[in-house]
Parts: C-alpha cells; sequence; structure tokens
C-alpha cells in the first residue's frame, strides 16, 4: 500500500488555501442528495454533524450515551487555544503552529498542523457566535491566560468548564439541525463495524443500547469522530464508555493504525486508593505554577507530610531542571514521578503518588490568593480525597489522559478506506508524540468546523449521488458477524466479570506500555496478551441477554477490542526504538535520563495494517519532512 | 400580539394567571382587612363603615361580580395546574424529602385552596346571602359566639394565612421578579403578611367567643 | 480508609412496562473513599460473579460534568450533598449501617428503561425547539467585535453551567422542567448573540416543555437546592420575564 498523504504543493501558509481552491464543489441542489454518518458526538462529531447539515446534505448521527451532549470532551478543563493575539504579546498562527509541532516532539504533520493553527481563529469566532460564554475582561473583551508553559496568553477558556462549553455550542448547533430536519439523531446507538462494500465506507452496523437490535445504516461517507482508547489501561481519566471498538472494526476493515503507543499520560491527577477504583479524575495542570513537587529523600519514609523536616524532603524536579523545575512538559514530570515511586519514595497508602505542596506559596502570597486561583480545584480534590490542599500538600500520580494515536488520514482526514473520514482524537493527525494543553479542544472543532466539510466535498463529487440503501447483500453479512459475536460472548457463562479482566489487561498495560516502555517488558506484555484474550474468551461472564439494556454485555463488546487493539500498540512501542514525546524508551536516553529522539531513523509516521486475525500487522512508513522548523532536541535544564 | 388562549395553554401563562389573579385577591384581601380592623373601634364604628359600603350601591354589584371572576379564575386554573402536577409524576417516590424551599404552606396549597373555597361559601351564606336589615355587628357577634362556627373560622383563616405565606412570595417569582436585593425582603415580606392577615381576621372570632364587650 | 456496611435498597425494573419494585441488598464492606457508583459497581460485581443481573444505571465521566449520572438516594436526587452529581459523591458521608434507598429519577416525561436508567430524551427536545443561536458555521464575526460585560458574561456562565442531569426535574414535587430551559433561555438571552431570538427561544421552549408532560413550576425551590451546578431560581423569574414578555409584546406566536 502506498500512504499517500495528499498534503498540497506550494508555501506553508498557503497549502490550505490552494487545497480548497482544488477541491471539487457539490453543487447546493445536489448536496441533499448525499447521506452522511456520523459517529460520535463529542466536539468533533457534533460540529461536522451541523455544519455538514448546514451545508445541506443529510445527516445521520450516532452517540452511545443517552444524548449528544455527553461526550467526554465536556470533561475538558483547562481551555482551547487560539493565535488570535488579542494580547499582542508576539503569538501569530506560526507561533502556534511551531509550538504545537514542537510541543509534539516532530512527529507530526507540518501543513496538518499549520491548518489547524490558521483555522483556530475562527473556531474562537464561531464559538463566540453559538453564545459560548468564554471569560471577559471589565471592558468586555475576551480574556486569555497562558497555558501548559506557552510564553503566550493565547487560551480561551469558560472558567474551568470549557470543553462543557464548546461542546454545548456544538452540541446546540446539532439540535438546531435536528429542528430542521437536516440530521437524524440517534442516540443510545454503539457502532459495532462499519461496511465497506467495493472499497468503499457505505455505512454502519449499530447495536439499539435499548432494545438490543442491531441495525444497519446506508450512507454515501461514515465519518468516525469516536474519541481516543486511552481505556485499554483500565484506569485513565477518560469516560467510562469511551472505547476503541469503532475505530478498531474500521481498522479490521482495511482502515490503517497510525502511532498506537502514542499515549499521553498526564501528572497531575489524583492517585488510585483502591482496587475498586472505577477512574481517574484529572487535577488541572495550572496547580503546577504555585505547586512544588516532592517526595521524601528516604524510601519508605511513612511520615505525614507536615512531620518531614525540610532537609529530608526531595524537591526533584527543581534538583533536576533548575530552569524549567516544577513547570517541565508533561511527560517528563510524569516520567519523574514514577521514578521516585520506583524508588520506594512514593507516598500515600499504595505508595503510588507524590507531594505537590502548596505551602510556599500559602506563605509567599497568602492563602486568599491561593485561594482565589485554585480554590475550585482544591474543593474538588477535598470532595474526593476529604484531605484540603490549604492544610496539607495534595497526592498526585500521572494517569492516561490523551491518545495521539489513531487511525491515519490523510490531509483530507480521509482514512486509507475511500469515504471513511476520521475527525478529532479518532485521528492521529496534530499532535505527533505529544499534545499540548488547550489544544485538544481545538483539533476537535477544527475538524469538525472546517476541515471536513470541504474535503468530504472533494470525496463526494467523485462517487456517484444515487440513493444508498442498506440492502446490499454486505450489510446483511456485517450485521450477522455482528450479531454472532454478540452471541459468542454471551454463550460462554464464565466465572470471571468483564472488568476483572479488563482490570488485568489495563495493569499490564500500564506496567510495560505505560510511562516508560523496554523491549523485554514489552516482549513479556506481548506474549500475555493472548492469554488475557484467551481468559476472556473462555471464561467471561456476562449475565442477561443480547436483546434488552445489558451493560455487562456493551463492556464486554469493547474489552473484546481493547484486548485485540492492545497487542498492536505494543507492537508499535516495540518497533519504535527511539523516545520522542510521551513514547520513552529506555534504552534510548540521553546521559541524563532524558528522553532521546532519533531522526535519522524514526521522523516517520509508524502506519499499521491489518492482516489477518493470525499474522502480524503489515507496517507502513509514513515519512515526515520538515520544511519549515528544525528539529531540535528538547532540554529543560 | 400572542392570544390569550395560548398564553393560558402555556404553564408559565397559567402561573401568571395564577400570581395576577392572587395578587389581586390579595390586595381584596388586604382592604378587607382594614374594614374589619374598624370592628376594633367598636360597634357603631363597624356598623357605620359597613353601611357606607351598602351605599355605594352599584358599585358594589360591579366589584362583587369582580372579585367572584377573580376566584373562578384562581381556583379554576389552580385546579388544572394541580391535576397536571399529579399527572406530571404518575409513580410517586417511596421516600420523599425536601431540601430546597418547600415548606408547610407550599407543599399544602392545593389543599388550603379547597379549604378557603369552603370557607368563603359559609362566610358568604353567613354574611352576604343573609337579612341585609341586621346590624353587621350583631350579626357578626351574634354568628361567631358560636363556638362550632368560630373555631371553623379560625382553622379556615390559619389555612388562608398558610396559603398566603407562599402565595405572597410566590406570586412575584411567577410574574418574574427575582432580585438579590429583595428576595429577602419579599420572603419575609410574605410570611409578615400572611401572619398579619392571619392575626387580625382571627382575632375577630376569637374576640367574639371570648371577649364580653367586643361589638356590644 | 475505614469500611462501613450499608443496606440498599435499590429500584429494580425490567424494563419500561415491567413492574418495578424496591429490592433489598447487604453492601458487604464498602470503603468510604469510594465514590457511590464505586459502590454500585463492587455490588455489581458481587450480582454478575452470583449470576444476577446487575444494577443498570447510566454512568460515564464520573466527574461530574457529563451528567449522566443520577439517582435518588433516600429522596434526594444526586444524594444529599449539596452541588455534587452522584457520582462524585463519596461513601463517606454515609454511616455504618445506614439503609439508602435508591430510585430512579420520576417523571412521567422520564420513562425508566431498565432500573435507574431514564429516558431523558426530553431534555434534549426542548433544546432543539429553541436553545440555540442560529448561526451557520464560517461567516461569524471577530470574537471580539461585540464588547460583553463581564458581569453578563459570568451570570450567562452561571447559567450555562447546566449539565442536562434532570435532577431538577427529579426533584421538583411536580417533576416541572423548568429550571433546565429557564437555565438555557437566561445564559442566551443575557448574550447578545442570543437577542435576535430570544422571544422566539422562549415560547418555543416553554411549549415544548408543557407538551412533553413536565409539570408546571409552583416556586418549591426544590430545583436548585438539588442541582449538582448551583443554578439558582433567578433563572425561572427571568425565563418567566422572557416568556411572558414574548406572550404578551411580541409578533411572535
Amino acid at each position: 500500500m502506498i500512504l499517500d498523504s495528499k498534503v498540497p504543493g506550494g508555501p506553508l501558509a498557503e497549502k490550505w488555501d490552494r487545497h480548497r481552491f482544488a477541491c471539487k464543489l457539490i453543487n447546493p441542489a445536489n448536496k441533499r442528495k448525499f447521506d452522511i454518518i456520523v459517529v460520535g458526538a463529542g466536539l468533533a462529531g457534533a460540529s461536522a454533524s451541523a455544519s455538514l447539515a448546514e451545508l445541506g446534505y443529510n445527516v445521520k448521527t450516532f452517540c452511545l450515551q443517552d444524548s449528544p451532549r455527553r461526550g467526554h470532551s465536556i470533561a475538558a478543563q483547562g481551555g482551547i487555544n487560539a493565535a488570535k493575539n488579542y494580547q499582542n504579546d508576539g503569538d501569530s498562527i506560526f507561533r502556534l503552529f511551531y509550538d504545537t509541532i514542537k510541543g509534539g516532539d516532530f512527529r507530526a504533520r507540518e501543513a496538518n498542523v499549520y491548518r489547524l493553527a490558521q483555522v483556530s481563529n475562527n473556531i474562537i469566532d464561531q464559538c463566540v457566535a453559538q453564545g459560548v460564554p468564554f471569560a471577559r475582561e471589565y471592558g468586555g473583551q475576551l480574556a486569555n491566560r497562558s497555558f501548559g508553559g506557552a510564553q503566550v496568553s493565547r487560551t480561551f477558556y469558560a472558567r474551568g468548564q470549557t470543553g462543557q462549553q464548546l461542546l454545548l455550542g456544538a452540541y446546540s448547533a446539532l439540535m438546531r439541525q435536528v429542528k430542521k430536519g437536516k440530521v437524524e439523531m440517534l442516540s443510545r446507538r454503539e457502532m459495532l463495524d462499519v461496511v465497506v462494500i467495493d472499497g468503499q465506507a457505505r455505512g454502519i452496523v449499530t447495536r439499539n443500547m435499548l432494545s438490543g437490535a442491531i441495525e444497519t445504516h446506508a450512507a454515501h461517507a461514515v465519518v468516525l469522530a469516536t474519541g481516543g482508547y486511552g481505556n485499554v489501561y483500565f484506569l485513565s481519566t477518560n469516560a467510562m464508555g469511551s472505547n476503541v471498538t469503532a475505530a478498531w472494526r474500521a481498522y479490521k476493515r482495511g482502515a490503517c493504525f497510525a502511532n498506537p503507543c502514542f499515549v499521553q499520560i498526564h501528572p497531575t491527577c489524583i492517585p488510585v486508593h483502591g482496587t475498586y477504583q472505577s477512574k481517574l479524575t484529572l487535577m488541572s495542570e495550572s496547580l503546577r505554577n504555585d505547586g512544588r513537587v516532592l517526595v521524601p529523600k528516604n524510601p519508605g519514609d511513612r511520615r505525614p507530610p507536615a512531620e518531614i523536616p525540610e532537609n529530608e524532603r526531595d524537591y526533584y524536579l527543581e534538583n533536576k531542571y533548575p530552569s524549567f523545575g516544577n513547570l517541565v512538559p508533561r511527560d517528563v514530570a510524569s516520567r519523574n514521578a514514577k521514578e521516585q515511586c520506583d524508588q520506594g519514595k512514593g507516598v500515600g497508602s499504595t505508595g503510588l503518588a507524590v507531594y505537590l505542596d502548596f505551602s510556599e506559596a500559602i506563605n509567599r502570597d497568602g492563602s486568599g490568593v491561593i485561594t482565589q486561583k485554585y480554590g475550585n480545584l482544591f474543593h474538588m480534590y477535598e470532595k474526593i480525597t476529604a484531605a484540603n490542599p490549604m492544610h496539607e500538600p495534595m497526592m498526585i500520580f500521572p494517569a492516561v489522559h490523551y491518545t495521539m494515536g489513531g487511525l491515519w488520514v490523510d490531509y483530507n482526514l480521509m482514512s486509507t478506506i475511500p469515504g471513511l473520514f476520521v475527525l478529532g482524537e479518532a485521528n492521529f493527525s496534530d499532535h505527533g508524540a505529544n499534545r499540548l494543553g488547550a489544544s485538544a479542544l481545538m483539533q476537535g472543532l477544527a475538524d469538525g468546523y472546517f476541515v471536513i466539510p470541504y474535503t468530504i466535498g472533494n470525496y463526494l463529487a467523485t462517487i456517484s449521488s444515487s440513493p444508498q440503501d442498506a440492502s446490499h447483500q454486505a450489510f446483511k453479512q456485517v450485521a450477522d458477524e455482528a450479531a454472532a459475536k454478540i452471541g459468542k460472548l454471551l454463550d460462554i457463562k464464565g466465572k470471571k466479570t468483564v472488568d476483572e479482566i479488563h482490570r488485568e489487561l489495563g495493569l499490564l498495560m500500564w506496567d510495560s506500555c505505560g510511562m516508560a516502555r523496554n523491549e523485554a517488558g514489552l516482549q513479556q506484555a506481548l506474549a500475555k496478551i493472548p492469554a488475557i484474550r484467551e481468559e476472556f474468551w473462555q471464561n467471561v461472564a456476562i449475565p442477561g441477554s443480547g436483546l434488552e439494556l445489558n451493560q455487562s454485555l456493551e463492556r464486554a463488546g469493547r474489552v473484546a477490542d481493547f484486548l485485540e487493539f492492545a497487542e498492536l500498540m505494543v507492537i508499535d512501542a516495540l518497533s519504535r526504538k527511539e523516545s520522542c514525546g510521551c513514547h520513552f524508551r529506555e534504552e534510548s536516553q540521553t546521559e541524563e535520563n532524558e528522553a532521546k529522539r532519533d531522526d535519522e531513523n524514526y521522523a516517520h509516521v509508524s502506519v499499521w495494517e491489518y492482516n489477518g486475525d493470525n499474522n502480524s500487522p503489515e507496517f507502513h512508513k509514513e515519512p515526515l519532512t520538515f520544511e519549515n522548523v528544525q528539529p531540535s532536541q528538547r532540554s529543560y535544564k | 400580539m400572542g392570544s390569550i388562549g395560548s398564553l393560558y395553554r402555556s404553564s408559565v401563562g397559567k402561573k401568571s394567571i395564577m400570581a395576577a389573579s392572587g395578587l389581586l385577591l390579595s390586595l381584596f384581601l388586604l382592604t378587607h382587612l382594614l374594614g374589619n380592623s374598624v370592628s376594633f373601634l367598636g360597634r357603631d364604628a363597624f356598623n357605620a363603615y359597613a353601611e357606607k359600603l351598602h351605599s355605594l350601591g352599584g358599585l358594589v354589584y360591579v366589584f362583587e361580580i369582580g372579585l367572584l371572576t377573580l376566584f373562578l379564575i384562581h381556583i379554576i386554573t389552580g385546579i388544572i395546574l394541580y391535576v397536571e402536577n399529579l399527572q406530571a409524576r404518575p409513580a410517586r417516590y417511596s421516600v420523599n424529602t425536601a431540601e430546597g424551599g418547600r415548606s408547610w404552606g407550599s407543599r399544602t396549597m392545593p389543599y388550603t385552596g379547597v379549604i378557603i373555597i369552603v370557607f368563603i361559601i359559609v362566610h358568604l351564606l353567613n354574611f352576604h346571602f343573609t337579612d341585609k336589615s341586621v346590624p353587621v355587628a350583631d350579626l357578626v357577634r351574634g354568628l361567631l359566639s358560636r363556638p362550632p362556627l368560630a373555631l371553623f373560622y379560625i382553622v379556615s383563616l390559619l389555612a388562608v394565612a398558610l396559603h398566603l405565606s407562599h402565595g405572597a412570595w410566590s406570586l412575584f417569582q411567577s410574574i418574574g421578579f427575582n432580585h438579590d436585593k429583595y428576595n429577602g425582603v419579599l420572603l419575609k415580606g410574605a410570611l409578615a403578611f400572611s401572619i398579619l392577615v392571619g392575626t387580625v381576621f382571627i382575632l375577630i372570632p376569637v374576640l367574639a367567643l371570648v371577649s364580653r364587650s367586643f361589638l356590644l | 480508609m475505614s469500611d462501613i456496611h450499608l443496606t440498599l435498597k435499590i429500584w429494580r425494573q425490567e424494563g419500561p412496562d415491567a413492574p418495578g419494585r424496591l429490592q433489598t441488598y447487604a453492601s458487604g464492606p464498602i470503603s468510604t473513599d469510594m465514590s457511590f457508583l464505586e459502590m454500585l459497581d463492587v455490588l455489581n460485581e458481587r450480582l454478575t460473579g452470583e449470576g444476577e443481573e446487575p444494577v443498570a444505571f447510566d454512568h460515564d465521566c464520573r466527574e461530574g460534568i457529563c451528567g449522566m449520572c443520577g439517582a435518588v438516594v433516600n429522596g434526594h436526587p444526586h444524594g444529599p450533598e449539596k452541588e455534587t452529581t452522584l457520582c462524585q459523591l463519596h461513601m463517606r458521608h454515609f454511616k455504618d449501617g445506614d439503609t439508602l434507598v435508591i430510585e430512579p429519577f420520576r417523571a412521567r416525561a422520564f420513562r425508566i428503561e431498565k432500573d435507574l436508567v431514564v429516558d431523558r430524551s426530553g431534555l434534549d427536545k426542548m433544546i432543539t425547539a429553541g436553545g440555540f443561536v442560529s448561526v451557520n458555521t464560517g461567516g461569524a464575526p471577530d470574537a471580539n467585535a461585540i464588547p460583553i460585560p463581564q458581569k453578563n458574561a459570568e451570570e450567562a456562565m452561571d447559567a450555562a453551567a447546566c449539565i442536562g442531569c434532570g435532577a431538577c426535574v427529579a426533584a421538583c414535587p411536580n417533576a416541572s422542567a423548568m429550571l433546565f430551559v429557564a437555565a438555557k433561555v437566561s445564559h442566551l438571552s443575557l448574550l447578545p448573540q442570543g437577542h435576535p431570538e430570544r422571544a422566539r427561544r422562549a415560547l418555543d421552549m416553554v411549549r415544548e416543555m408543557d407538551e412533553l408532560g413536565f409539570g408546571n413550576c409552583s416556586n418549591e425551590r426544590e430545583c436548585e437546592a438539588a442541582c449538582p451546578k448551583g443554578i439558582s431560581i433567578r433563572n425561572i423569574a427571568r425565563l418567566n420575564r422572557e416568556f411572558l414578555k414574548a406572550a404578551i409584546l411580541s409578533d411572535e406566536d
């Protein structure tokens, strides 16, 4: 297979313009002859559905929650970046582009990232017009803050609920199209497979989560906006329902998967405190602006933090990185926390936590200032842990947060299956090996509002507009396969619950394919995953039937796919022998234990093609060339 | 311009009609209260006040029709709302707990309403559809010094007070008036108003019952 | 960390038309660090192990923002803690030996799908009726073109914080959805972007609310007490104003 990224020629700043001009158009009267399926109703899915419906296409949108307002984009706290330069502090499209591509450790496509920076400004305009209540200055102008170590203030925010407000904006645009009859909204539907006919995506098979009915839906194109796969680790900051099923099914039908091992681990989350734990909660990164990360100097020191004298405290980030201190990027902060815990210096009941201490800031600025800055975060922390960070240090630990990898897409956001488009976190395109704060919201909305409306037309113009229906034999076949799989799951009637097995997989992935990876550990994981999968297919317990609301069955279907997908992640991690961004291969580090990139051998996207259940996936490379920026080694000393 | 019909069909419209009629009825109650207070000045003053009212002639008639209409609007709308609200939750909770502003007043609105309807009918039969030649002071003294009727009045007037304790605040919210600056005053004001109305009205049967000189 | 033992009385109902009942379970040891939903997870793991059907309940983000979770615990939607969703309610707020009655959100407009899962699509329908600004993608003016006083933006944000969980409906003695509708109408009527459609929006959303069979607001203030985001009934007063203004003065009908 030849991977054609379809990046247009010309200077970086003109590529998108040229491409938009080159894109074929569909005349307004013909647009209504095309049906488009959108799977997922988070930022990318809702914005795409609304925008495509506004253009005149007939859109069917699916989500697995009870309402399209619940996609996990809603949980994003911090903000959304845009190169507006409202603060006159030297921001520009090029700077946002540069920061994003450097933050991704030079493993993203230049042209995609530049386009993202270009449309970032339109996103803010669009959201304000929808009534998103962004924070404002007294004079009525929009407020900005600096975020995630950026040196300019380019982040727009709505309290700590930016994701929620942006999603509700997109949701309202979507519901407006529902009212107009241009979008048919199907909630509580889980996509089980994609239907490919003559090499083109022609529809999907879904399960009605209330009745259990297997349904088929035909269209001229399918758009996946199904989010990330962080839940392969069982514990993550993702919503409980987030899963890889849609992407994985597409992969098995011929869509290539790119960089599956690129998983962002966020350093400031509330630590795990029991085996019953179902999810991890993120505490905003901004806490590191005033909190000092520390552990006791002596391994095994179990004294309460207040009893540890100053000379027995190890402020390891400040000591190791004098110039960046506590503000090193997410991947560096996460790895160092793990390192300290591995040395037995972790704190809390599990030993898997480090302290984040605000006492110096409280002494310096007064408790009033600190409360004003972090009061709501402290409140949230106290709600969960019953401890008040004003009086004792917070305990934090890294947690899986965002997956940069995803289905491979070209510049048009089309996967290797013609007619199958992938948006938002589900694709791999813009964040390289590490995502910067406040850019996930930007990417989801860029894809949905400002990219797919142009690029999908370019595809649709090449196919016939004759009506699509699900009568083709392929639909029945795929639906039968999906039903058979459900039947098989229900017939196992084993002893272990879905969560037990999922937890086992998660732990394995966390230990061997988490914050730091090495050849031996990855090989071990590769050997163990099939055994867990085998156990699952022999011994999972799923009560109830398939023809009703059955949440165990839903989870089982997702875990079955995670169990296959995990193997691909490990294979990908094994094949990338360099360290870059979030991907830390212990074999590839500098003398100071920092990630060492290998641009000579690994300046590429690792793209995997499904090759049958019993064969290894086929490896393809999409080389990355940097014509406008010079890849540099990151240093935070 | 939106028609009254469509206003009446909507929930917010009905609530605003409840509020507006409730406000006017409260104002009537206030004048009634002032009128009744004349009784505390003695039988002559009270009789004179009643004479003065009767002398208004046709105006009284118009006023009564208006009042009756207001009552009917308030009652019929209230019944519709009550039935709709019951239908809105066919299956009840097995545990009910109030943690908001639910009060004895708010929770009993439909029931105090029913008591008030019965009360008004009895009240009108006793004092309105009766021999107008008897001086009003004698009428009041004569009827309300009977313990069963006095007790009925006292209980009914307590219901009126309870009804007002919620209604007199609620009506402002229903017509859209809610402001942080005035909310405290309104809530307390409504409570004070209901206590005032209750106390003054109830004083009459109580005095008729226990006082040896009231209206004599 | 310590363990407590609870008696759980949970509403079990197989489907929308099936009869339901409260079923009693012993919780087993429950860590006080667990969230309420994790407590249900533990129960469900046990039930699954015993070959029984686990309790169905809606949930997703488990960090108090998606609005998908919710049940009535001892008469309190989302449990007894103020401004807390069920997923953020922790078991340390209960005492050893407590009995918890766990019921679904109840309203005619919220059909019970199974156990604690209810159909809240009515909330979406009310947004569909008018809870938006009619602006197509593209062509929006510069975001700073219309200054918005900070106070208005903040007040709009107070209302926009609604997570659409339906606790207001569950708490209302009349199963009214006024707080939900009011939050959206307020959010958009406080911002200039929402002004062109404010009359239409208030009329359409209220009409939809009424048609869906929600009850009437009787100003009992239970909704704001149950709201996990602390949305005030000031918004309901604003909705009343907006609606009356639209119904009496505007040309819309």
